[in-house]
């Protein structure tokens, strides 16, 4: 009785018409260790598909301002990326498109970034970050491509520390943020592309396959994650235990 | 003195050597006519004879039809023109303006009564010369050695005969792709290259590969295509000399007292018994060529089609110099307003015409073109030796072989192609105390300063609940730097002020004193502090001058 209606069961579940929210996790469980980047966070990797960053996909940081873990919540997985090359030259690279501030080599040193394999792009125009990132996705030759679509306000010299205690002002924006097309570039090069982004991007439609915010919680910073493919929207306390 | 070892005139015309091959028109000959005073014995010589070095062999390739084939190709009956004697005639006519019976030397207006819708064209000189070096430039790649004789080119082709497969095929070869291009050439091979000229200019399609059969071989030219002076050669009519064998027969020391020594050295050239040193031709080291337009175009396609073509010829002229370039400058000229410039550079020199269209596709979508353009030229940047690159044999199962990825020079030159070469570099490290001098802007990819490399579990000490660990940080840097550096201090609010955000100093003091041999000196106290909000900053109290800066953000 019972495993016939558990077979009525799998053959309706074997229908193509049905998916299920899990069925995607399940499949990079299957595919094995590899199927994430492991973000060198115990507490995070827990709560993501795959068991780290996404591969091949494009996932969106939601910040205000800048120097709020943000790149301290990549850095163990960038570095690892860029020191997994095969000493090829043309593959592994990581690149960073429109850094705010000055991203500083000592540190990247430090957390173990191999800097030979850093590429730094300053377009002048804001509207050709957006290009720039769309090439470096889809060529092949990055791991990751960190960009910042929208200059926001704490972009002027220095101002990264003011800008997060007075708010942002309004933003001016000339058209909706390409998360398809970026998607589809990230597929197409097999690199992880990373775009930060401003905090009130949070209820934009968006077709990167993970979302994460960064804010403030009762003693530090809160990851959470808005959308995850395969995963769910969470809270993850506790990530970052600096001083401890 | 002229030669004793020759035969006789009679005999060599009685048999013609084996080498003339064949004669595509035969000039009329005149009848043979002893000549009594031809002493072979007497001459004023006592040079000794040399013989040419056995490999060279000089093919020419006259163009009698250049003044006509150098200028734009058109439809209908044409002819070229030219002043002569106050006087317009038709110096070439093409094949359908022959047909109705223009003729060279014709006044213009009894070719213009024969034929009423004969186009005239006025001779170009200087385009012509133009078009020789251009046909010059393309035989350099059958031979290193090409010498300019208008309208004429002379190849050394003694060196190349075993890669073309033997001086039939290799001629077969150059008067094939010519023919095909639209010029009309006789050509001719011999061991010298005015006796090479002479044959060719005479229209045999000769081929003398001895030495010793060059003088059978000149005899029956005729002296209109020996370019003698005008003087000279009626002088010579008069006597009844009309052919190159005529003239061998006179005796040396007349000869000169007549006509001068020229026309004697000449003839000891063309037979080899004296050397002819050529120049040989070069091309600019720098590639720079023109294309004019048919007319005012503004079709980007068209411009962008006639760029492509441009960069082609490019391709061909750095293969043949072996050589590259890193830049390439297109002028796009209008009528009216000043030449709009388009540079493009690459990385590297290199690389095949895909990726130098690519580039150019892209730069030229941006270009902004005041008016129509009527010619386009292109300037190459300094050449460089070429490098050549040894393809590896793909193994697609095997670990670390990256098959299809394309190399990342294409994307950097597609970045700094669209955004400014400046735009786009990697990071350095340098050995500096001072904050901002501890990195540097690099080349991508160059590596700097020796990183050490840490072990797949690395972790940030400060990540560690242990923090500090000394042990096993031995050796490494203790000290925290930031992720993120502002590009300038920022001043802080002084701890009274009411603006001041509060903040907590977690860890420090570092202090940092040096740079004071290049004005730049620092004298600073380093703490890491935490603002309010939880986020750590790396703020300096400046030592000289009392106040708190904010340097960075450990992000």
């Amino acid at each position: 009785m019972t495993s016939s209606a558990n077979d009525a069961l799998e053959k309706l579940l074997a229908n193509p018409r049905i998916w299920r929210g899990g069925s995607a996790m399940r499949n990079l469980d299957r595919e094995g260790a590899g199927a994430g980047i492991p973000t060198g966070y115990a507490a995070l990797d827990r709560h993501l598909p795959g068991g780290g960053w996404p591969r091949e996909a494009l996932m969106e940081v939601l910040v205000e301002g800048h120097g709020r873990g943000e790149l301290r919540l990549l850095m163990p997985a960038l570095a690892r990326l860029s020191r997994a090359h095969d000493g090829h030259g043309d593959a592994g690279w990581i690149t960073w498109i429109a850094p705010p501030l000055q991203p500083y080599p000592p540190a990247l040193a430090q957390w173990g970034m191999d800097l030979s394999r850093v590429l730094v792009v300053r377009p002048r125009r804001q509207a050709d970050v957006l290009w720039a990132a769309e090439q470096a996705l889809a060529s092949g030759n990055c791991a990751a491509v960190l960009f910042w679509p929208e200059r926001t306000g704490g972009a002027r010299a220095g101002d990264g520390h003011r800008a997060r205690s007075r708010g942002r002002g309004p933003q001016a924006k000339a058209s909706p943020f390409p998360s398809r097309r970026l998607q589809l570039a990230a597929e197409q090069g097999g690199s992880l592309g990373v775009a930060f982004r401003p905090a009130s991007a949070r209820f934009e439609i968006s077709a990167a396959a993970l979302r994460l915010a960064l804010t403030r919680g009762e003693h530090e910073t809160e990851v959470v994650i808005l959308k995850s493919r395969g995963g769910r929207p969470v809270r993850v306390p506790g990530v970052f235990q600096f001083h401890a | 003195m002229l030669p004793s070892d020759r035969p006789p005139a009679a005999a060599a015309d009685a048999a013609p050597t084996p080498s003339v091959d064949r004669a595509r028109r035969k000039p009329d000959r005149p009848a043979q006519r002893a000549l009594p005073f031809g002493d072979a014995g007497t001459g004023n010589g006592g040079r000794p004879e040399r013989r040419p070095r056995p490999r060279r062999l000089w093919l020419c390739l006259d163009f009698p039809l250049l003044p006509l084939e150098a200028l734009e190709r058109a439809t209908g009956p044409r002819a070229v023109v030219e002043e002569c004697r106050g006087m317009r005639q038709v110096l070439l006519a093409d094949a359908p303006a022959e047909a109705a019976g223009v003729r060279t030397g014709m006044p213009v207006p009894a070719a213009l009564a024969l034929l009423p819708q004969l186009v005239l064209e006025a001779r170009d000189p200087a385009r012509e010369a133009a078009t020789l070096k251009k046909l010059a430039a393309w035989a350099e790649c059958f031979t290193p050695l090409v010498s300019l004789e208008p309208p004429a080119l002379l190849l050394e082709i003694g060196g190349s005969l075993r890669l073309f497969d033997g001086p039939h095929a290799l001629r077969e070869r150059i008067t094939g792709d010519l023919e095909r291009r639209g010029f009309s050439v006789a050509s001719a091979l011999a061991p010298t290259p005015r006796a090479a000229l002479w044959l060719a200019r005479s229209g045999r399609e000769a081929c003398v590969e001895e030495a010793k059969h060059l003088a059978g071989a000149l005899a029956p030219v005729p002296l209109a295509c020996v370019a003698w002076p005008e003087a000279t050669l009626e002088a010579l009519a008069g006597m009844g000399v009309t052919c190159v064998g005529d003239c061998l027969r006179l005796p040396r020391q007349g000869f000169v007292q007549r006509f001068g020594a020229a026309p004697l050295l000449e003839l000891d050239r063309a037979l080899g018994r004296l050397p002819e040193p050529r120049a040989s031709h070069r091309q600019p080291a720098r590639f720079s060529r023109e294309c004019e337009l048919s007319g005012e175009i503004d079709d980007r396609d068209l411009l962008l089609a006639a760029c492509r073509r441009l960069l082609g010829e490019l391709e061909r002229f750095l293969l043949g110099h072996q050589l590259a370039v890193r830049a390439a400058r297109f002028s796009f000229f209008h009528l009216r307003s000043k030449a709009t410039v388009l540079e493009i550079g690459r990385r590297q020199g290199g690389g095949g015409l895909e990726s130098w269209c690519r580039l150019l596709a892209l730069r030229f979508e941006r270009l902004d073109l005041p008016e129509p353009v009527i010619a386009i030229r292109l300037d190459a940047g300094h050449g460089e030796p070429r490098k050549g690159t040894t393809a590896s044999l793909p193994f697609p199962g095997r670990d670390g072989c990256t098959t299809g990825t394309a190399p990342v020079e294409d994307l950097l030159e597609r970045l700094a192609a669209r955004l400014g070469t400046e735009a786009v570099h990697g990071l350095a490290l340098a050995a500096e105390h001072r904050p901002q001098h501890a990195w540097r802007a690099a080349r991508p990819a160059a590596r700097s300063l020796p990183q050490p490399v840490p072990p797949d579990d690395y972790r940030p000490h400060w990540l560690n609940p242990h923090w500090p660990d000394p042990s096993r940080d031995a050796g490494r840097l203790l000290l925290r730097r930031p992720l993120w550096l502002l590009p300038e201090p920022l001043p802080l609010p002084a701890p009274g002020a009411a603006r001041a955000a509060p903040l907590t100093l977690v860890s420090g003091p570092e202090r940092i004193e040096t740079g004071w041999w290049d004005g730049e000196g620092v004298a600073r106290d380093y703490f890491v502090a935490v603002d309010g909000e939880g986020a750590e900053l790396w703020i300096y109290r400046d030592r000289a001058q009392r106040g708190w800066y904010l340097h960075g953000l450990f992000g």
